[in-house]
């Protein structure tokens, strides 16, 4: 038995060739061996998803049989959309495409992911989280539609209206930027799902539980709401003093793995200037702020503005409420969680761990319900 | 400080627990102090379920409170049942379990877990099961009965009568026995979940996800199907030695961490030759045989007949379609997942491992017109 590690902290769970996190060089590697800002400076969410599943960039008649691919795989079947239906329009939109992604993958019998079902799954979140948000705004759905890219046909769905170029392209920019990162909580958990033998829904809808908590995906909602109580530059001296009086954790901030600034967050940041003008420089302010008023307080920290906390402003610019920012972080994951789960098959072991006992030693006598 | 890649983390510490001890190498299991083998023949699932969320047993009063918090959260919301009607009739019954807990969990959010939300979830796990095998057969739902406790009420729905004092019994031993069990992969995919602060309906339908896998919860049935297979006692040597050449695993054998008997399966055995005389002359010729071969094969592995292997006999003397042996798994297990949801909440920590990049080295990608 080994020792005790908090949170797997340090602890090597699996071997992977999807993405690698090289937390003290601040470098994210996707599949193939590259750089997310070399990649995401070239390549569209669809050769993302080609690249995480398949092992690299495709070539373009690849790329066009995929984008077919996924454009016919945007409709939901009778028991997705049953289940959309069947819930209250004000359902937590993580709960609705947690609730969907199991009732549209519901099948007779268990069957082994294979790659055309991790296409269909990650074709069909957009569709899912549309109409989770179309649904809380009281109007019907938008059918999708099949001359749209990926991000283009999201907010198309979202909106009913087609979106400008340069919105779609905001959109699609996060996505390959959130697409995978090593073994995040979620990811792990759907690997864990998968180890069981058990089939890919089951990974998907275990990993958008995951993300669903405050502390992986929902801190991106929570960077927002941080800079709407922030409201201006001017504000947040103040603000973030106080916040730091009363012990209040800044949102947007720390990460496990990072030793240095964040390269997604690098990009988004840049991105954010152009996207959400306004807000970029409240959160430009923050930034500045939060991170010198961490150092002081723990000087031996390395600083870490995370990526939670650019996405925030590049999806407001993007026009993303941000009850939805969520979702649409899962929208993007769905393809790295799936890739996972596609390469744990080749060496299957169930990942069942070992616990410390610190509870009673055994043999304690159960007395009778009448005598405790 | 990274360490060496465990495969399935074997033997990796992942979390503290007070709640159940597998001690492998003396085969016990014990739950909050007390060995298995003296809650299982005369505690109630409801007497067992507070000693695993409170952490003892509970006094008159207090199985009384307990008894009635969970008849009366019993009845499944609208939208559950609207969810459940939208699902085919011939959906595997842990997809729908999976899917209905998902929509029965949405009114409680993103609260914290709590016992009551435990109450609340593990309550609807019968009604889930009992009305959609009421549904594949054509016929309604039937109300639960605030009178009778877990295990009679589940038979009583599927059933639309009561049962036998004898068969009421025996699921509620079974209910017992399988309620926890160390950190197995269910489990740990629970507290995965519950470590990025999401809710309890996240965890839970994660950990459905990871009971449905073959080589966790999905085994029950299959060890019915090998068995109808075989056919007869006296057709097991031959059928069985016929298999091994063609490399077919016997189905209900082998564990990770039990180096003995394990006390579950001693006790479901001892069941199966009172309750399902005819299974059990089958069964025990086919464990007879299964050992000795395995024995011959791998004299170093010490024998192990795992509780998958007798539960498909007491689940099918208690009448249950195989199908639903893993789902009726997972409404003994909602107890110990609840609250191993509700310890990790208590003392948490984000479970974020590493893992280890095999890909290759950084390179730059080529534009998409130069690609092959």
């Amino acid at each position: 038995m080994t020792e005790f590690s908090p949170g797997l902290e340090g602890v090597v769970a699996a071997e992977t060739a999807v993405s690698e996190v090289d937390g003290a060089n601040g470098r994210l590697i996707y599949r193939g061996g590259y750089l997310i800002e070399d990649v995401a400076a070239v390549a569209s969410y669809e050769e993302i998803v080609h690249l995480l599943l398949q092992g690299d960039l495709p070539n373009s008649r690849q790329l066009d049989a995929l984008r077919r691919q996924m454009a016919e795989a945007r409709t939901l079947n009778d028991a997705g959309l049953g289940a959309i239906m069947a819930l209250d329009p004000d359902t937590d939109p993580m709960d609705t495409l947690r609730t969907v992604v199991s009732a549209q993958g519901a099948t007779r019998s268990i069957t082994k992911p294979t790659l055309d079902e991790a296409i269909a799954l990650t074709s069909i979140f957009p569709t899912i989280v549309a109409a989770a948000h179309r649904r809380r705004l009281g109007k019907e759905i938008v059918e999708p539609r099949p001359d749209l890219d990926h991000a283009a046909n999201l907010l198309w769905m979202m909106e009913g209206t087609e979106p400008p170029a340069e919105r779609a392209s905001w959109v699609g920019h996060y996505l390959v930027l959130l697409a995978d990162h090593g073994l995040n909580a979620s990811t792990f958990a759907a690997r864990v799902i998968a180890s069981t033998g058990s089939d890919l829904t089951s990974s998907v809808v275990g990993a958008i539980g995951a993300l669903k908590g405050a502390a992986h995906g929902g801190a991106t909602l929570a960077a927002r709401s941080m800079l709407d109580k922030i409201g201006s530059a001017d504000n947040a001296e103040k603000w973030l003093k106080d916040a730091h009086a009363r012990h209040e954790r800044f949102a947007g901030f720390g990460h496990r793995v990072y030793r240095t600034y964040d390269p997604r967050a690098k990009i988004l940041r840049e991105m954010a200037k152009t996207a959400a003008p306004q807000l970029h420089k409240t959160a430009a302010r923050t930034e500045e702020l939060a991170l010198q008023i961490l150092h002081e307080a723990h000087p031996e920290r390395p600083n870490a503005t995370n990526v939670d906390f650019w996405a925030s402003v590049v999806l407001t610019g993007a026009g993303i409420p941000k009850e939805m920012f969520t979702c649409i972080f899962a929208t993007s994951r769905v393809a790295g969680w799936t890739a996972h789960v596609l390469e744990s098959l080749s060496d299957l072991r169930i990942i069942r761990p070992a616990s410390r006992w610190v509870g009673p030693e055994g043999g304690k006598q159960a007395l009778p319900l009448a005598g405790r | 400080m990274t360490g060496a890649y465990v495969p399935g983390l074997e033997g990796i510490i992942a979390a503290q627990t007070a709640i159940s001890m597998v001690d492998g190498e003396n085969g016990r299991l014990v739950y909050r102090g007390y060995v298995i083998a003296d809650l299982a023949e005369d505690m109630s699932f409801e007497e067992v379920a507070h000693l695993l969320w409170y952490g003892r047993l509970p006094t008159r009063a207090e199985l009384d409170g307990l008894t009635l918090e969970l008849a009366a959260s019993r009845a499944l919301t609208p939208a559950a049942a609207a969810t459940l009607n939208a699902l085919p009739t011939d959906t595997d019954p842990m997809d729908v379990l999976r899917s209905v807990v998902s929509v029965q969990g949405v009114e409680h959010r993103l609260e914290k877990p709590t016992i009551p939300l435990a109450v609340h979830a593990a309550a609807s796990f019968p009604t889930i099961l009992a009305n959609f095998h009421r549904r594949q057969a054509g016929l309604d739902p039937v109300a639960p009965r605030a009178d009778l406790g877990h295990a009679a009420n589940y038979l009583y729905m599927l059933n639309a009568r009561e049962s036998s004092p004898e068969i009421v019994r025996a699921l509620n031993t079974y209910l017992v026995l399988l309620a926890d069990h160390g950190m197995n992969a269910s489990t740990f995919t629970a507290r995965v979940i519950a470590s990025t602060d999401s809710d309890l309906a996240s965890c839970l339908v994660g950990a459905i996800g990871a009971l449905k896998g073959p080589a966790h919860g999905g085994a029950p049935s299959a060890v019915m199907d090998q068995l109808e297979m075989i056919g007869t006692a006296a057709n097991a040597e031959r059928w069985m030695r016929e298999a091994r050449k063609q490399k077919v695993r016997f189905m209900g054998f082998g564990h990770r961490i039990y180096r003995t008997y394990d006390p579950r399966a001693r006790i479901l055995k001892a069941m199966c030759e009172r309750l399902n005389p005819q299974f059990y002359d089958l069964a025990s010729k086919v464990e007879e045989t299964a050992l000795a071969i395995l024995h011959e094969e791998h004299p170093e592995r010490p024998q192990a007949t795992n509780v998958e292997f007798y539960s498909a006999g007491v689940l099918q003397a208690i009448g249950l379609p195989k199908e639903y042996f893993p789902p009726t798994f997972a409404v003994s297990r909602a107890a110990g997942w609840t609250a191993h949801v509700l310890e990790q909440s208590a003392n948490n920590r984000l479970i974020r491992p590493q893992s280890e990049y095999i890909g290759p080295e950084p390179r730059k990608p080529a534009p998409l017109a130069e690609r092959g």
